[in-house]
């Protein structure tokens, strides 16, 4: 087949047209786009999510999955800055997109719906587990200090998980790739690894909402967990074998944490989705 | 070195003969013969009527076969058959007939997964290398990559398989089942103009497709267009706004809907489910190139619909025609050709065959 | 002296600048609502009783929200100022906002926005007709100031937030710690989601 031409994403949805500089784009899943920029003043960073529309489909079932999805994310979101849960914040929010009523016009299949989230500074977990796997692979063993802080390091993942679920949020799609270390001193996240040391350090915040759903039931909350032992499993080899402190973490967090654990081995003996991970 | 390959899983007995020539060059469709067991409208096939239907035609078609390909039976090598998964009374009549043959001929066995045979003719036909796989059919709905020598499922349905319910609606409807419900749907469809609100349920990578069903199949009784055709009167009258899936959404029928206005948005809605499905595992594994396997593959909206996801992503789908779309034998000859190579054999006492059969069950010895 | 600061907002058109002024002391808001409920143009400002506003950010969120809401040709109200009030609403009842977050006759202390929807409107034209136009004490427009004003209790309470922070976990669980700034960030989440359904 004849290769792909170069890829232009296609142009932001208003106002940030208007957008001096331009919002850079950070990622382009399957449904959205994650653009840096900042909101209401030149200084404040923010994280900017466009769910553009997707020509495939009808524009009714269009419109109506694309305003679905990102009223969902945006409730989620909204809910767990209230319950004091570590996520990024709602700032702003347009469920229409470029489109009914838009005086400007514009032609279909630009725009979109549209989120902006508070920034969150630090590294995924992802990233600060593969420095510290290196790190110990180098050294050739894990010493007790190390261990403890990894340890320390998972409980405070399983506590933020716990606090998620507690709040009647699943997430969906839990990686560590969707989990941020926020440093407890900002812009310490990047100078790690020079001093021998990986900082874990800081709070766990979860990101990315685009799959998530308000479910207090035992059944969704194991299925986040599975995925992210899965996650662990396929991604963290050396870190693998503390998973268990991430459940412990998790456990006292809240009340309901036991029955949900308790799901989470029903779920692990049908690996349904065993093959499906990685 | 060739092979024959007997496929029945379903209501469609298929018998393929495959050339892959020593010399390395394009393996050559010898011969692709099938016959479908048609089941009258509004009734859907039975395991025991089907399994029938397959005893008294495979030997016809095996003669067929052999005929149009100008061979005999010592130029066969191998005689592969559909292990599963699939109906369990036609899969064993095709599987007795294939041990039947391999006892008779002296020819070694290769059990095929169907799943396998639909991705391997599929990549064989397009030419493409390494695509993302939605595999569509009455059986299966699966988003499939191929990862470390296996075809690993990313996505699948939580209950019924997309075909099936196209063609249970289609039963709801009276629609004929020839030449198949779906390619009916198809047709009715492209008069349809209206999109009546259906649930929309996708989970990350999966789909479920019983809810869709029932509530079509609701709308229909509800707007007396269930049953044949001519005996419904369909004078325009506006109607209230009749919501599918009691939300408020802006997609809410204003004049009341037509059969065809059913089959289009029954189409408009699981074809997007399959798009979205399919998309997020692209973007997963990182490819531009999907590959449409299985029956409801030939829909050409569903084509269409993928054409235009994959070049907004600057890839490209590929698509093959009904004769290697739709169950047939040739992709099981392909498929079984390409493990027998590697020197897998179904010795005769495991020529059994089986209902469930995971595609990603199968160890794909035969690809980097 | 005039307290009137201009502001550009990231993501407006360069030319669509917002002018705010605080003023504290206030001692005409029965005839500035007057202006309003009569409908006199030249006193088309949103005005926002500041003890209903937590920050800057707070009050920059409801421009933002009703500026973005203008330029989609999607205005609830009459006007992108009248947008401003309403915008500060978690509920989309106009006439309540008005009452809740505008100016009543017993304002003191008083938010005003003006925005640049025509080349007319600059600061200097707005800064003269609030110097003669505004009996009050201009005072800046800053987190410090709005912190002395703001009456938190009443916020949270047309917010629907009154429960904040009561069923947090312990802090171990990596929870908010600062109440005020998860105060400010939920305000800020029910502007964003006014009118979702």
């Amino acid at each position: 087949m004849a290769p792909p031409t170069t890829y232009t994403p296609p142009p932001l949805p208003t106002p940030f047209n208007n957008t001096h500089p331009a919002p850079t784009l950070l990622t382009q899943g399957a449904e959205a786009r994650l653009y840096k920029t900042t909101h209401l003043t030149p200084t404040t960073p923010a994280a900017l999510k466009v769910r553009p529309s997707k020509p495939y489909r009808h524009p009714i079932l269009d419109r109506r999955l694309t305003r679905q999805r990102i009223l969902q994310e945006a409730r989620c979101l909204a809910k767990l800055v209230r319950e004091g849960v570590p996520v990024p914040a709602l700032l702003a929010l347009d469920w229409e997109g470029q489109g009914a009523g838009n005086a400007h016009g514009g032609e279909s299949g630009i725009g979109g719906a549209w989120l902006l989230m508070e920034w969150i500074d630090g590294l995924v977990v992802r990233v600060v587990l593969e420095r510290w796997e290196r790190l110990v692979r180098a050294e050739g063993r894990i010493s007790g200090v190390e261990e403890e802080r990894v340890r320390d390091f998972m409980r405070r993942i399983g506590n933020s998980v716990g606090a998620l679920h507690r709040a009647g949020v699943v997430h969906g799609d839990l990686t560590t790739s969707n989990l941020i270390l926020r440093p407890a001193s900002p812009g310490t996240a990047e100078a790690e690894e020079e001093d021998g040391r990986v900082d874990m350090d800081g709070e766990v915040v979860l990101i990315d909402f685009g799959l998530a759903a308000q479910s207090a039931q035992d059944e969704d909350r194991a299925v986040d967990l599975y995925v992210l032992e899965r996650a662990f499993g396929s991604t963290h080899p050396h870190t693998e074998q503390f998973f268990e402190e991430v459940l412990k973490g998790y456990r006292e967090s809240f009340k309901a944490a036991a029955t949900a654990l308790k799901r989470l081995e029903d779920v692990r003996m049908r690996g349904r989705k065993r093959s499906m991970i990685g | 070195m060739i092979a024959i390959g007997l496929e029945g899983s379903a209501n469609k007995l298929g018998v393929g003969i495959m050339l892959h020539p020593n010399d390395g060059s394009t393996p050559q469709v010898l011969a692709n013969i099938r016959h479908t067991y048609v089941s009258p409208p509004g009734e859907g096939f039975l395991p025991k009527d089907t399994a029938r239907h397959h005893r008294s035609w495979v030997v016809k078609l095996v003669r067929k076969a052999l005929k149009e390909a100008r061979l005999s039976v010592q130029d066969v090598d191998c005689i592969c058959y559909t292990k599963g998964p699939g109906m369990g009374a036609p899969l064993q009549s095709v599987a007795v007939a294939a041990r039947m043959l391999s006892l008779l001929w002296g020819k070694e066995l290769v059990g095929v997964n169907h799943c396998v045979g639909h991705i391997e003719m599929g990549r064989l036909i397009t030419g493409s290398t390494n695509p993302v796989v939605l595999y569509v059919s009455g059986g299966n709905t699966q988003v499939i990559a191929y990862s470390s020598q296996r075809y690993r499922i990313f996505g699948e349905t939580l209950d019924i398989a997309v075909g099936n319910c196209l063609d249970r609606f289609a039963r709801t409807l009276h629609i004929s089942n020839d030449p198949a419900p779906g390619y009916n749907i198809e047709q009715l469809a492209k008069k349809g103009t209206q999109l009546v609100e259906l649930p929309y349920t996708v989970k990350g990578m999966d789909c479920s497709f019983s809810g869709i069903l029932a509530a079509i199949d609701g709308l229909a009784a509800t707007y007396g267009l269930g049953g044949k055709e001519e005996e419904i009167a369909t004078p325009p009258v506006t109607t209230p706004a009749v919501d599918a899936t009691g939300e408020n959404g802006n997609g809410s029928i204003t004049t009341k809907p037509t059969r065809a206005d059913l089959c289009f948005s029954l189409q408009e809605t699981i074809f997007s489910m399959l798009v979205e499905t399919t998309e997020r595992a692209m973007a997963h594994v990182g490819s531009t190139e999907v590959l449409i396997v299985g029956g409801v593959g030939c829909n050409e909206r569903l084509q269409e619909m993928m054409g235009i996801m994959a070049r907004d992503r600057g890839g490209s789908v590929h698509a093959t025609d009904e004769r290697f779309c739709i169950d047939n034998g040739i992709m099981i000859a392909q498929a079984g050709l390409l493990a027998y190579k590697t020197g897998f054999r179904t010795p005769l006492k495991e020529s059994t065959c089986t209902q469930r059969f995971r595609t990603d069950d199968v160890f794909v010895k035969w690809r980097d | 002296m005039s307290a009137l600061e201009t502001i550009s907002i990231p993501h407006l058109p360069s030319s669509m600048p917002v002018h705010v002024a605080l003023y504290r002391d206030v001692k005409n808001a029965p005839f500035l609502r007057q202006q309003l409920i009569s409908g006199n143009a030249d006193f088309e400002y949103a005005l926002i009783d500041a003890s209903m506003v937590l920050s800057r950010t707070h009050l920059l969120t409801a421009v933002f929200r009703a500026a973005n809401d203008y330029l989609n040709g999607r205005l609830k109200s009459r006007n992108i100022h009248s947008e401003i009030v309403f915008s500060f609403s978690p509920t989309n009842n106009i006439a309540d906002s008005f009452r809740k977050f505008g100016i009543a006759d017993s304002t003191t202390d008083l938010l005003l926005v003006k925005v640049s929807v025509t080349p007319e409107i600059t600061h200097d034209s707005v800064a003269a007709h609030l110097n003669q136009s505004i009996e009050g004490t201009p005072a800046p427009f800053d987190n410090e100031t709005l912190s002395g004003i703001s009456d938190v209790s009443k916020i949270k309470k047309v917010y629907k937030l009154g429960a904040l922070g009561s069923s947090n976990p312990k802090k171990a669980a990596g929870v908010v710690h600062d109440e005020m700034k998860q105060l400010e960030l939920s305000v800020i989440g029910a502007i964003a989601l006014r009118g979702a359904t």
